[in-house]
């Protein structure tokens, strides 16, 4: 069978609509993922053991079963109870909800990674406590987690594809689409693939710029 | 219309879930001796091997495993018309694909964790390439690659829940059908939730066992990257 990528250029529209949606849910789910992470992060290092065991299990759960059975729980579930969802709120719901318990994990590896020791070389030095807080435990803190989390952010516009299964019209629905429609399933399939693997290389290269100029103050330090 | 859930709807579910298994087992083992492969040879000193393995594990990597999922299924047999894959072969040959890119990374990863210093010494005791990969490099670096190994699994059992799309009944196709029988998806998939959750959590227990027993925790900030969400 011959390639023939002709066929699709009318369909260029439709593909960068379906990758704006997958982009869009996945900014959303990402912020509203970190604050919940946040949440998770100091529940579970926090002194309340109802809210540590809590969120403990949380993240156990959402870590531990895949996303496209939490997609149909949110998306076949909750009309079962009477609330109606669309597929965008469903994919909102659910890769936000994932999303906080991958999140609270990063930010307790990078909270953890700050030792003890330094804070407490900082308050011998005489330093105040919203200095320490601020220079010895949330700057390094946030430059441990600062890749890790645009890392998350990469494999969850990638997860975002499973939003198609529940209808979500992003690129993998758009893909399909145009691969049912034209019949050239491998051109398709091709070009949403290398569009995928394009923003995902460009995301990379962005965070990697980032972290380069955010934290030039840690280059030669080793905290 | 419906029929309540009830018992005997374990079965079908539960039949899944060793689908599932069965699945994960055989893409797992051949994806793991392909990234083994790739593993080494992107830390090889050949420049070739070094390049085509860095290829296929970044493409892989930067494509979602749905978009590798359709492409074998719907893609392969217009590309070769005389070929005929099964839905299991389908499956099996997507996770493979996507399981070797990741073993590739996990292998890669924790060879350069080993000290530059082992390799030196070998070096300097006359050891060739392939007797220092296969004497002091590996055998260090299989126990780094513990923890990250198991994340992997973990990620491949989750992920291998995206083959439903293509019709394999493994356990959340399964769920599916259930649900669709019994009109009940939230019972149904809330058992499907706690069947993959028994799974992954067991294997995770598996893995802080051997990171207290050894002490090898995953310090390399790619190491620790989970496989799929």
């Amino acid at each position: 069978m011959a390639l023939y990528y002709g066929d699709l250029l009318p369909f260029t529209g439709i593909l960068l609509q379906g990758l704006w949606v997958g982009l869009y849910v996945t900014v959303i789910a990402m912020l509203a993922g970190s604050v919940l992470g946040v949440l998770l992060y100091l529940g579970k290092s926090g002194r309340s053991r109802v809210l540590s065991g809590f969120s403990s299990g949380y993240i156990e759960v959402f870590r531990n079963t895949p996303l496209l059975v939490q997609l149909y729980l949110i998306y076949f579930g909750l009309p079962q109870l009477g609330l109606n969802v669309s597929s965008i709120w469903a994919a909102l719901i659910g890769l936000t909800l994932n999303n906080a318990a991958y999140t609270a994990e990063i930010y307790r590896a990078g909270f953890e990674a700050v030792p003890v020791g330094l804070r407490e070389a900082a308050s011998a030095l005489g330093m105040k406590g919203g200095d320490i807080v601020r220079y010895v435990l949330l700057m390094p803190a946030t430059r441990n987690v600062f890749p890790s989390l645009t890392n998350q952010f990469i494999l969850l516009f990638l997860a975002s594809s499973i939003g198609s299964i529940i209808s979500l019209p992003e690129l993998t629905n758009a893909i399909m689409d145009v691969s049912n429609t034209t019949y050239r399933t491998v051109e398709a399939l091709s070009i949403g693939g290398l569009l995928y693997f394009v923003v995902s290389w460009l995301l990379a290269m962005g965070s990697r710029y980032t972290e380069a100029r955010l934290f030039r103050w840690a280059r030669r330090s080793h905290v | 219309m419906f029929e309540a859930f009830g018992w005997n709807d374990l079965i079908p579910l539960l039949n899944g879930a060793l689908l599932t298994i069965e699945l994960c087992l055989t893409a797992g083992v051949i994806g793991s001796v392909i990234g083994v492969i790739l593993g080494v040879a992107r830390t090889s000193p050949r420049r070739v091997a070094k390049t085509i393995s860095s290829i296929y594990i970044n493409v892989i990597r930067g494509i979602p495993i749905l978009v590798i999922i359709f492409f074998i299924f719907f893609g392969l047999p217009m590309l070769f018309p005389d070929l005929e894959l099964s839905k299991f072969a389908s499956a099996v040959v997507a996770l493979t694909a996507f399981s070797a890119a990741y073993v590739g990374e996990v292998v890669r990863g924790s060879i350069e964790a080993v000290p530059a210093g082992q390799s030196e010494a070998a070096e300097a005791l006359g050891f060739g390439y392939f007797r220092k990969l296969r004497y002091i490099i590996l055998p260090q670096a299989t126990k780094i690659a513990v923890p990250p190994g198991i994340g992997f699994i973990i990620g491949l059992i989750k992920d291998s829940s995206l083959v439903a799309v293509i019709g394999y009944i493994e356990l959340t196709k399964a769920g599916s059908v259930v649900s669709n029988l019994t009109g009940d998806p939230i019972t149904t998939f809330l058992i499907v939730g706690a069947m993959y959750f028994v799974i992954c959590y067991g294997i995770s227990l598996i893995g802080r066992w051997y990171e207290k027993r050894t002490g090898i925790h995953i310090t390399s900030r790619r190491l620790r990257q989970p496989a799929g969400i």
